[in-house]
């Protein structure tokens, strides 16, 4: 009996000590643990919460690190007031809440933005107020194509070439269907750039854009492998993924096509949701580092979220671009006086951040002062479902999208990368 | 162009629209309401079988539990709720029925959220296959379902004194009760009876179609068509219709050009029908 | 010469005061609410004329908002005329595709009219969000792939917000005047008969077809006006904000609003915009919003049949006549 005493308070004080431990991790701001009492910097988001898909744990992520940097100093002294708006999937709404948080609570700077439909709304009015976004995600063309526009995740597209490209490597897939969206500016675009490398590496190549709303999934699938291709690459949101996976299970294409899809598949619930049958046989992007990863930043992302984030916040790879949007933020507006910090002095360092590391990121992040569109995040990896989890099965590497050739030469130029 | 496989998989989302439009004429036949939550009983439905699921229950549970929900929200809704609107005309106490679906819709987003989910049974892994297209044993059982339903509907309506009641209540509320039908009683039992297939019917549509609140309210739209097409009156054209309209959205599907507009398709052709077969609005939809 | 009814001094009046009103006391956020609020209350200015005075069901009058829109955008992208030619231009083509959509319709009643309507919104919906709207490029579709998105130019009298919100104010009192005096003058009379019924209508001498028609290309054209102005709002819409649910909704709230006052179209246009900015505003979750919406409606369609606007009208009208029974003979 005293024995086990003994072990009790042992394991007792450890898991205290550990847990101590885990709490002091959290590391954002100066990690003085001083709360920050200046005059508020007001810094918006709008993200797309209520409707198809909750894009909002970009946005809860950020918060988190915020309210992390304004529990240690802020940003010299100055806490952050983080507004996020909720645009509702439309795009009517999405302009009236940019209005609101540009000209009424008069914000310095966007970060963490998540939302399908507000950068199409939205580009023209940011550019116009001389307002810079650090997006956490963006989806559709236009926010990979707008002066003013930063996301930090790699788009639909770069993410589906970053699939392709391993299927070309590690495959040797010789022909392939891609099915996207017919969401103009997402399917097309994501599409388009699968039969452009397709023709340049001289395989067959096939587009399908369904409708995201439709009831019937099989006959999309029935139509894909009809050319029986190799590989059929999917550019769809997850809850589109998901029953298409589950019509082609249903006619056992899982076991004589290979599944890839770009990152909006890769959720910690959809290795689970699919099932077994797919252990093996669908691969996803990854836009970000594995989710469970050991590497210090990622801990530190978990941490944050952990200590200063909602215990129901999922912590997925919108999470992570929303805290990398937040760190970008901070590393950014660390660099003015903290006392002439404006919409002016806010964009101007932003425009200078180059090299932003962080273990999350396969290559350093910048914003690319002087080009006209804005794609730092664009080298990725594969992760494979097995056995109701994800595993990682390749290292990062360059997506070979054909479009990106002017970021590749800005980069070049500008020696970054 | 092959177009065999389609057929086949026209069968399956067929089935879907078939059982919809069966639920819907059912309750219109019974009560003279057009019920737009009839997605939305059956989804919720099914959401809490998935989370009896989640939680390890049997799936005998499980289903059980998914058509009790169902059912109770109907019966409150008809017990009520319904009687309420009973004075206005039709399309206002359709229009009504917007209501719970909108509430349900609310309820199941902040319970459950739109993450996609996926509803499994043991018949997704049976099957039989039709010109190289597997037709799982859930589809097939969705089939039967619809037809099943016209039967016993049919049947109800025709044979039982009850059935004579539904169809007096539905033809003319105020005469029917001067002439002793029992009104709260049988408008209760149609909405329960409803709410019994509404909740088998949504637990089988989350499995074929998608588990996600919004997604299965808003299947009734399709749904309507087939219900048009059955004139409002007759369950077996609307079964029929249901699967028709489902085997030509499916086949459209190789055709390029039109394969992006193919989920149009059931609306065309209700529309089509609409406008060929005339105004051929029958009694049993004159204005009230 | 058109003999105007003095009860149509009401609506350009009551809407002089509101735009002043809401333009000096607003925020940018409120305005942009309210400038949609506005517009759209034209579109349900038109459902009321449909349900109110004919009794007929449109459920596809937010497809004919976007109907307005599409035209509105494509004229305005490929051929920069001034604004108002291709608002009007969205306006017409809304009308006539009001008009194509009546004709079938004309036979129906009741539900099946309704849910006929209701296939029409669904089969816009599918074909919207595969074409999406227009927004600078070539070709029917008028869709540009790259970075050549641009956004349909305001007029150039009312680039600001305050002025477009004006503008938009001006063109919605020109649309509910034009549909107030309809219901006031000739037309409104027959359609009234028409109403009561199609034998009686023919007996008295009124054309019921055209009547009819009239009234369903006077609902189109108020829809595609609306269409128009939504799309000068934020220079451009959105292919899947415009689902055949919409259509249902719209329909919803003018019923709420009420659909027999001529306020009771601006009401509406407030609940469909203006509410939910307020319930944003107030961080009431979006889910938390539908629902509350579901409950004020079945509460509407239950205790008040003519809408919020009737209940207000019931209200003047008791206190007018307290007041007349008070005044010494």
């Amino acid at each position: 009996m005293p024995i086990n005493l003994k072990r009790l308070a042992l394991s007792l004080v450890l898991t205290l000590v550990s847990a101590f431990g885990a709490q002091a991790a959290a590391s954002c701001g100066d990690n003085s643990g001083k709360p920050a009492t200046g005059e508020p910097i007001v810094i918006g988001a709008i993200t797309g919460k209520t409707g198809p898909d909750d894009f909002s744990n970009s946005t809860k992520a950020a918060k988190a690190y915020f309210d992390c940097l304004n529990a240690n100093g802020g940003i010299r002294g100055r806490p952050v007031k983080y507004l996020v708006e909720d645009d509702q999937w439309n795009p009517e709404i999405a302009a009236q809440l940019a209005a609101k948080l540009v000209n009424d609570e008069k914000a310095v700077l966007m970060a963490g933005n998540s939302s399908f439909v507000e950068c199409g709304a939205n580009a023209d009015f940011y550019k116009k107020s001389g307002i810079l976004v650090v997006a956490g995600v963006g989806v559709p063309r236009e926010c990979f194509f707008a002066e003013n526009y930063a996301p930090t995740n790699a788009g639909p597209r770069v993410s589906m070439l970053g699939a392709m490209g391993y299927a070309l490597d590690k495959l040797s897939a010789k022909s392939v269907v891609c099915i996207g969206p017919n969401i103009p500016n997402v399917g097309t675009w994501s599409c388009d750039g699968i039969i452009q490398l397709a023709k340049e590496k001289g395989l067959a190549a096939e587009t399908i854009l369904m409708d995201p709303g439709t009831a019937d999934s099989t006959s999309t699938i029935l139509q894909a492998a009809a050319s029986k291709p190799d590989v059929i690459i999917l550019g769809l949101p997850k809850g589109v993924t998901v029953p298409l996976l589950t019509a082609a299970e249903e006619q056992g294409l899982n076991q004589s096509i290979k599944f890839l899809s770009a990152a909006s598949a890769y959720d910690l619930s959809v290795p689970g949701t699919i099932g077994a049958g797919w252990d093996g046989n669908f691969i996803v992007n990854m836009e970000f580092n594995d989710l469970e990863a050991t590497t210090p930043d990622n801990q530190n992302w978990l941490a944050v979220m952990d200590q200063y984030g909602q215990k129901s916040d999922p912590r997925d790879t919108f999470a992570q671009a929303g805290y990398l949007a937040a760190r970008i933020a901070e590393t950014a507006l660390m660099t003015l006086d903290p006392g002439n910090i404006t919409r002016e002095t806010a964009s101007a360092a932003v425009r200078q951040v180059k090299n932003f590391k962080s273990d999350i990121f396969c290559a350093p992040w910048y914003f690319g002062d002087g080009q006209s569109r804005h794609n730092a995040n664009s080298t990725t990896r594969m992760a494979v479902s097995e056995g109701g989890k994800w595993k990682v099965v390749s290292d990062c590497a360059p997506s070979p999208d054909p479009e990106l050739k002017d970021v590749r030469i800005f980069e070049k130029s500008a020696g970054l990368n | 162009m092959n177009i065999l496989p389609f057929i086949i998989s026209g069968l399956g989302i067929g089935a879907v629209y078939a059982l919809s439009g069966v639920g819907l004429v059912v309750l219109f036949r019974a009560t003279g309401v057009l019920n737009f939550a009839f997605g939305a009983f059956g989804a919720i439905g099914a959401h809490c079988a998935w989370q009896l699921l989640e939680w390890k229950m049997p799936l005998a549970v499980a289903i059980f539990a998914a058509v009790t929900v169902s059912t109770a929200i109907s019966f409150l809704y008809g017990r009520l709720f319904a009687p309420m609107l009973s004075h206005r005309d039709v399309v206002v106490r359709a229009v009504g029925t917007l209501a719970p679906a909108l509430i349900l819709i609310a309820i199941m987003g902040v319970i459950w959220g739109e993450l996609p989910r996926r509803l499994q049974f043991p018949t997704d892994q049976m099957f039989v296959s039709l010109f190289a297209v597997r037709l799982t044993f859930t589809r097939v059982i969705a089939i039967f379902l619809a037809v099943a339903m016209v039967v016993a509907i049919t049947l109800l309506l025709n044979r039982t004194r009850l059935g004579l009641d539904m169809r007096a209540l539905a033809n003319d509320r105020d005469l029917s009760a001067v002439l002793g039908v029992r009104i709260l009683y049988t408008e209760t039992a149609a909405w329960t009876i409803t709410g019994i297939f509404s909740g088998l019917a949504g637990l089988l549509l989350a499995d074929l179609v998608r588990l996600q609140g919004t997604f299965l309210t808003l299947l009734v739209i399709p749904a309507i068509a087939a219900a048009i097409l059955g004139q409002l009156r007759s369950l077996w054209e609307t079964a029929v219709a249901g699967l028709l309209i489902g085997i030509a959205e499916a086949v459209l599907t190789p055709i390029a050009w039109i394969s992006p507009y193919r989920a149009a398709a059931p609306f065309i052709i209700a529309l089509a029908a609409v406008t060929i077969l005339g105004g051929a609005a029958k009694s049993a939809l004159k204005d009230r | 010469m058109v003999r105007l009814p003095k009860q149509l001094l009401q609506v350009p009046v009551m809407m002089l005061i509101f735009s002043i009103a809401v333009a000096c006391l607003a925020n940018s956020f409120w305005l942009s609410a309210a400038t949609s609020a506005v517009a759209l209350s034209l579109s349900v200015a038109g459902l009321a004329i449909l349900y109110g005075q004919l009794g007929l069901v449109s459920l596809c009058q937010f497809a004919l908002v976007g109907v307005g829109g599409w035209v509105t955008l494509r004229i305005g992208h490929a051929f920069h005329p001034p604004f108002e030619v291709s608002l009007l231009a969205g306006a017409i083509v809304a009308s006539v595709v009001g008009l194509a959509f009546g004709v079938p319709a004309l036979r129906l009643r009741g539900l099946y009219l309704a849910l006929v309507t209701l296939m029409l919104a669904g089969a816009f919906q599918i074909v919207i969000s595969a074409w999406g709207f227009p927004d600078g490029g070539r070709g029917f579709l008028g869709r540009a792939d790259g970075s050549g998105r641009t956004m349909l130019a305001r007029p150039p009298m009312a680039d600001g917000e305050v002025t477009y919100f004006l503008y938009v104010c001006a063109f919605a009192t020109i649309g509910l005047l034009i549909a107030q005096w309809h219901k006031l003058a000739r037309p409104g009379r027959a359609w009234a008969l028409i109403r009561k019924g199609e034998t009686v209508a023919v007996a008295s001498g009124v054309n019921v077809l055209i009547y009819k028609a009239w009234a369903f290309a006077l609902s189109g054209f108020l829809a595609g006006l609306a269409g128009g102005l939504l799309a000068g709002n934020v220079g451009q819409l959105d292919g899947r904000a415009f689902g055949a649910f919409e259509s249902l909704n719209l329909f919803a709230l003018a019923i709420v609003g009420g659909v027999f006052n001529w306020y009771g179209a601006v009401i509406a246009g407030m609940l469909l915009r203006a509410l939910p900015a307020l319930l944003t505003d107030l961080g009431i979750d979006g889910y938390v919003m539908i629902g509350i919406f579901g409950v004020a409606l079945f509460q509407a369609l239950g205790t008040a049949p003519s809408g919020i606007a009737g209940q207000i009208s019931a209200l003047i009208g008791r206190f007018g006549s307290r007041i007349s029974r008070r005044r010494p003979r």
